[in-house]
Order: C-alpha cells, then sequence, then structure tokens
C-alpha cells in the first residue's frame, strides 16, 4: 500500500475545523494555566498552613500522574461521584490544571527571586500583604518567568492532542475520522502533524512578540 | 501528487533506515498462508472491550466468542494464536499495516469494508440495536430528534447514525464507553449491536431498554474475519476451518458458552 | 469503591507497571543517545549538520509526540517500516525525548562559560580537547537536574503508547474499564504505581544531582 496524498483535500474542511478547536482548547487551557499557575504559587508561598498542605498533596498527585490519566479520571471518574462536565470543558480544565501545576513551581521561584526587599518596601507604604503581593511581588516576578511559562504553553498546544481519547473532535481525532474512512493513516496524520506544526509556529512567534513586549515594558 | 509522494518516502527512508533493519522483512508475492505456518502463529486482532465477545477477564487475558473462535480456527491450521488488542478506529488499518494476521473481533462485513479488505464467515448475524436508559421518555425512532446518540467510532452505526437527520451523534471509542456515558445520562441512547448490550443487561443488571425499530429495513448484519487482499490460500483454509467448527458442533459449543445460544 | 476488584487485579497492574518500567528505560537510553548526536549536530561547525539538528528539534518539539507514534506505527508500513506496537513505543519514545534532551545538553553547555573554553584554548588544547576535558565535565554537571525533568516526563509520556496498544500501566486500566465497567478505580490504581515509579525515579536524580554537585 503506497502512499496517495490526493485523498487529504476531500477531509481538508474537517482537518481546518479541528485545528480551530485545537487552537481553542489550547488558548482557554493556558489562560486556565497561567492564572491557576499564579493562584497556586500564592497559595504555596503564602496561604496556612491548612489551605497550604491539601494544595501541595494535590500538585503532587497532578505532577506523578500521566495527563492521559487525569484526563480519563476528570471525565470518566468525576461524574461517578456526580460531576458531570461536557468533553470540552473536561479536556480543558485537565489541561489546564495540569499546566498550572508545573507553572506555580516556576512561578513560586519567580517570586522567590524578586528581591525581598520589595515586599519589605511595599508593606512600609501602607499596602496591606495581599495588596503588597498582588501589586508589588507578582507582576515582577511574571515578567521574569514569561520564557520558560512560554515553553510550558507550547508544550500544552502539543498535549491537547489527548483530549481526542475524551471524544473531543479537534485535530487528532479528526484525523482518526478520516482515516476510519479511508484507511489511509500516514497522510492524515502527516497532515495533522503539518497543522500542529504551523500552529506550533504561530504560537511560538506570539510568544516571543510578548517576551520582546515585556522586555520594553521593563 | 506523485512526486511529493515520492520524495517523503525518500525523506523518510532514508532517515530511519536503521529502524527498518529492525521491521521483518517479508516477500510481498508468497500467500500469508505459508508465513503464519512458517512463523507458527496467526495473530488475531480485537477490540479487547466488547463483552461477551471480546474482553480482559479478571486474570488479564482477553477471552469471549471471538478468541475462542480464532484459537480453534489457528488450532485446525496447525499453529498457535495471538491475541491483540486495539483501538476499534484503528483496527482495519493496523491490518492493512501487517500489525496482525486477521480481524476475529465481531465486525460486520460491509461493502465499504471490502473495498479494501477480504472477508471469511460470515461466522453469526448481529443486528442493529437502539437502547436508552430505562424510564426515558423517548418511545420510538422518531424521539430521537435533537437528542444525543452515542455511537463507536467506525462501526457501520456510526455511519448510519451520521446519516439521520436532527440527531446529535458523538463517537466513543467502544462499547464501555457508551454504556457509562447512557448510564451517565450523558447521552440519550445509543445505537450498536445488539447482543452484547442484552447480555450485559441480563449480567450486570444495567437499567436500559431497546427501543422498537422492528420497522428500520436492513438492519441485520453478519460478522466475518477480515484478512487482508490477494491471499486466496489464506481465505480458503481460514473458511475449510470455519465450516468444519461449524458443522462438528464445536461451534456450538462455544456459542453456549459466551453468548448462551446459536447466533448463527 | 471496590476493594476486592483492585486486590484481585493488583498482581496485574504490577505486570504492566514492569512493562512501564521497561518503555521508560529503553526509551531514555536512546533519547539520549539521540541527544548526544542531536548536540554533537546542533554545535557542529558544519552548516548542514546544524541544519539536521536544528530540524530534527524543530519537527519534533513543534507536532504532538501522539501523533508521532501513530505515524510511526500505522503509517511506517505504508513506507516499508514494519515495527511491532513496544518497539513502535520504544523508538517514537526515544526520539521524541531525544529532541528535547538535545535542548537541555545544549543548554548545559552553552552555560558553561565561554571563557573556560579560551582559557584552555590558551593553554594550548585544541577545540576537542577543551571541550573534552573542560566543558564538558562541568557541563554533565549541569545536566543532571534537567534531565531528570525529562525523564519525569518521559515516564508520563509512556501512557501515549496505550493507544497504539502496547499493554501497559493506562491501557491495562483501560482494558479492565472494558469488563468491569469501573473506570474510577482502575486509574486510581494505575496512577499510584505511575507516583511510585516517578517519586522512586525522582529521589535517584535528587542523590545523583547532590552527588555530582559535592565534587
Amino acid at each position: 500500500m503506497g502512499l496517495d496524498f490526493a485523498v487529504v483535500p476531500e477531509y481538508l474542511d474537517r482537518l481546518l475545523l479541528g485545528s480551530a478547536w485545537t487552537i481553542g482548547i489550547t488558548l482557554a487551557a493556558a489562560a486556565l494555566s497561567f492564572f491557576g499557575g499564579i493562584l497556586f504559587a500564592v497559595i504555596a508561598l503564602y496561604a496556612p498552613a491548612f489551605v497550604r498542605w491539601p494544595f501541595k498533596a494535590f500538585a503532587w498527585l497532578f505532577m506523578g500522574t500521566p495527563l492521559l490519566l487525569q484526563l480519563f479520571l476528570i471525565y470518566f471518574g468525576l461524574i461517578q461521584i456526580g460531576i458531570d462536565l461536557p468533553a470540552v470543558v473536561a479536556g480543558v480544565i485537565g489541561l489546564g490544571l495540569h499546566f498550572a501545576v508545573y507553572n506555580s513551581d516556576i512561578i513560586q521561584a519567580g517570586i522567590r527571586a524578586v528581591d525581598n526587599g520589595q515586599y519589605e518596601a511595599g508593606r512600609t507604604l501602607g499596602l496591606s500583604q495581599a495588596q503588597t503581593i498582588r501589586k508589588i511581588v507578582v507582576p515582577q516576578a511574571v515578567r521574569a518567568v514569561v520564557p520558560p511559562i512560554g515553553n510550558n504553553m507550547i508544550a500544552l498546544l502539543k498535549d491537547s492532542a489527548l483530549v481526542s481519547v475524551i471524544g473531543v473532535t479537534e485535530l487528532t481525532l479528526s484525523s482518526q475520522l478520516a482515516i476510519s474512512k479511508t484507511f489511509r493513516p500516514f497522510e492524515f496524520y502527516l497532515a495533522a502533524a503539518a497543522c500542529y506544526y504551523v500552529i506550533n509556529l504561530a504560537l511560538e512567534a506570539g510568544l516571543h512578540r510578548i517576551e520582546r513586549r515585556i522586555q520594553v515594558a521593563r | 501528487m506523485k512526486t511529493i509522494s515520492n520524495l517523503f518516502k525518500s525523506a523518510l527512508a532514508a532517515g530511519v533506515m536503521v529502524v527498518a533493519t529492525l521491521g521483518v522483512s517479508q516477500s510481498v508475492q508468497a500467500d500469508e498462508l505459508d508465513t503464519i505456518k512458517e512463523n507458527g502463529v496467526m495473530r488475531i486482532a480485537m477490540s479487547g472491550a466488547y463483552p461477551p465477545f471480546n474482553f480482559v477477564n479478571e486474570q488479564n487475558e482477553v477471552v469471549g466468542f471471538d478468541p475462542a473462535i480464532g484459537a480453534e480456527i489457528a488450532k485446525r491450521l496447525g499453529v498457535e494464536v495471538e491475541v491483540v488488542t486495539t483501538a476499534w478506529d484503528g483496527i482495519i488499518g493496523g491490518l492493512l499495516a501487517n500489525k496482525y494476521d486477521a480481524i476475529v473481533g465481531s465486525m460486520s462485513i460491509t461493502d465499504e469494508r471490502k473495498k479494501v479488505v477480504d472477508f471469511v464467515g460470515p461466522y453469526y448475524r448481529m443486528s442493529r440495536g437502539i437502547f436508552v436508559k430505562q424510564g426515558s421518555d423517548v418511545a420510538d425512532l422518531a424521539g430521537l430528534e435533537g437528542r444525543k446518540i452515542g455511537v463507536t467510532l467506525g462501526e457501520t452505526h456510526e455511519q448510519w447514525a451520521q446519516e439521520q437527520e436532527g440527531w446529535e451523534v458523538r463517537t466513543y471509542k467502544g462499547l464501555p464507553e457508551l454504556l457509562l456515558e447512557l448510564d451517565n445520562g450523558r447521552i440519550d441512547a445509543i445505537v450498536t449491536d445488539d447482543i452484547p448490550v442484552l447480555l450485559a443487561i441480563r449480567e450486570n443488571g444495567n437499567a436500559i431498554t431497546q427501543l422498537d425499530t422492528s420497522g428500520l429495513a436492513g438492519v441485520a448484519d453478519q460478522a466475518g474475519i477480515a484478512i487482508r487482499k490477494g491471499n486466496p490460500e489464506l481465505h480458503k483454509a481460514m473458511q475449510a476451518a470455519l465450516d468444519a467448527i461449524q458443522e462438528d458442533g464445536t461451534y456450538l459449543a462455544i456459542a453456549e458458552e459466551w453468548v448462551g445460544g446459536d447466533i448463527r | 469503591m471496590d476493594f476486592d476488584l483492585i486486590l484481585r487485579v493488583f498482581p496485574y497492574f504490577l505486570q504492566a507497571a514492569v512493562v512501564t518500567i521497561e518503555l521508560s528505560v529503553y526509551s531514555t537510553a536512546l533519547g539520549l543517545v539521540c541527544a548526544a548526536l542531536g548536540t554533537f549536530a546542533r554545535l557542529s561547525r558544519h552548516k548542514m549538520l546544524r541544519a539536521i539538528g536544528t530540524t530534527y528539534v524543530s519537527v519534533i518539539r513543534g507536532t504532538p509526540a501522539l501523533i508521532q507514534l501513530f505515524i510511526l506505527y500505522f503509517g511506517g508500513p505504508q513506507i516499508g517500516i514494519q515495527l511491532d506496537a513496544f518497539e513502535a513505543g520504544v523508538i517514537g519514545l526515544g526520539v521524541n525525548i531525544g529532541a528535547y534532551m538535545t535542548e537541555t545538553m545544549r543548554g548545559a553547555i552553552i552555560a558553561v562559560d565561554k571563557g573556560q573554553t579560551e582559557a584552555a584554548r590558551t593553554l594550548g588544547l585544541s577545540r576537542t580537547q577543551a571541550m573534552r576535558k573542560v566543558v564538558l565535565p562541568q557541563a554533565a554537571r549541569l545536566m543532571v537536574r534537567p534531565l531528570g525533568v525529562n525523564i519525569n516526563a518521559q515516564i508520563k509520556g509512556t501512557a501515549l503508547v496505550a493507544a497504539i496498544s502496547v499493554v501497559e500501566l493506562t491501557y491495562t486500566a483501560q482494558r479492565y474499564i472494558g469488563s468491569t465497567y469501573k473506570p474510577f478505580e482502575m486509574f486510581l490504581l494505575a496512577g499510584a504505581l505511575y507516583m511510585v515509579i516517578i517519586y522512586v525515579v525522582g529521589i535517584c536524580v535528587t542523590y545523583l544531582d547532590r552527588k555530582v554537585a559535592l565534587k
């Protein structure tokens, strides 16, 4: 069985629709992972012990198990205890939380690197602890860690392929649907890979711009 | 397109030359019956998620009607059997990709599939069933309009459901997901072969009822064993083995054991 | 929660965990080889080699590992590459992690102060000697921790080969769900075993990191 890329154009609109879903899921999950990461970092560093320890256990669980398993558990497992999430929402939450935990690690390091004097200065100026953290420490910390967080978002784009297993018709499942009709895996997976690569390049370029703007703003 | 594909071919072939040596090289001309006999083993594929036809028991072994039939055919060809489980939507792709020698996995014989594979059999009769949760307000086919219908990706029922007007079709990887989702209430109905569901109702007491679809034409399908095209000898040998199994009562015994009755 | 069922299937999950460990070990070993070659290519003075190295890293890191596995396993035979699922899993995951490790290794080598190379050259060492005797030993120490992060990701990444029917932990859980209809129990069991593997490896990496750092 040789190769025949002529079968691809017929399914192009579906692959593009799948790409749109992939982009949407990635952006939503990236936003969740970014703000979630900041929240988790603040909890890990400043929250009282009775909040901090359960959170740490949660982070420990997320970092120690595969994303694929977490997605299955969120979609097929949670409903057993009455939490019913549509597949897309389960996918965004799974991806978002998974990467929020990783981002939180990076942001914690960023917060620690912000000079302690800044915190003291904020308090001396009469800001409350929460205000100091929100207005002085976090903005500086986040700026410093934009590149590694950007890396995580690129990783997130590729891991979004995993939500195909819980039935979200994004790019990967769209190509699988085409394969189940044409029986031509190589052509369609290669086409899907090309779509991912283009989205990836666009995302990298976008992140690059943000990085530059932040550097200028400094 | 030809030049592009050639370009890909040479680029990829060069890149993975080392990899290729790990693979099994085999001549294209020979009928695969010879290869199977030479290797002394026939690899058969199924989803492994389709009780009672094929599923994993608590000892992590793949058992059921399909592996039993497959093993019996292999025995009569004088070779061992090796069972492979794989996702249903990629199962024909895997056969064409020579990942196994036959699909003995409750696959219905269709014209579309016949274009890419040959079928031995049929070895049992299956019919389409539509199931809803007990107490559902859906009483007949017309009531399914605007509802969420679950199907397995790559099954004949998937295509059929997609063709129905006004159904919101959702695809899943297999029957277990379908039953879980119906039970969860995420979908309103499932379209699938009826025997496995009827058995699930009997064995596990799933709160599911079948819609009366007797008005539907052409809902009966035949299950066949898929092999790669261009293997007349293998086809003949497997068909002869299957016929013998049906004649000497072995078939009936297997059917009784796993399904609880003759399903021809 | 069906604890009886969990206890009954536990031995088979342990067997599957062994498959997961084998996949992790073989693919990481292959990944290290790919990464060494990739780093060599990316830091080479030859334009062609550099281009090959850059393309390898960019294409592999720019597409999902799941798709790469599918291309290799399902698509490979269309162009004459015939691999069984385990082989495809090891090669696909290994080549994939190799691209990430290439960046880790390259980063570590670049992080070793440039002045070090220059000093070594001034002392009369050749470029190769300077790399081997001065830069690499220092870079190797810098690599341990980030490579540990790569390996951690790789262990979790082995779950992907469930999609090409390797009966490792995740696929074992999925198959049992097919007959038991107990997703929660099965995934929890698999998750617990992943955590044991990942944190044992994590402890080893930390130990190794401390050891080389103290030197």
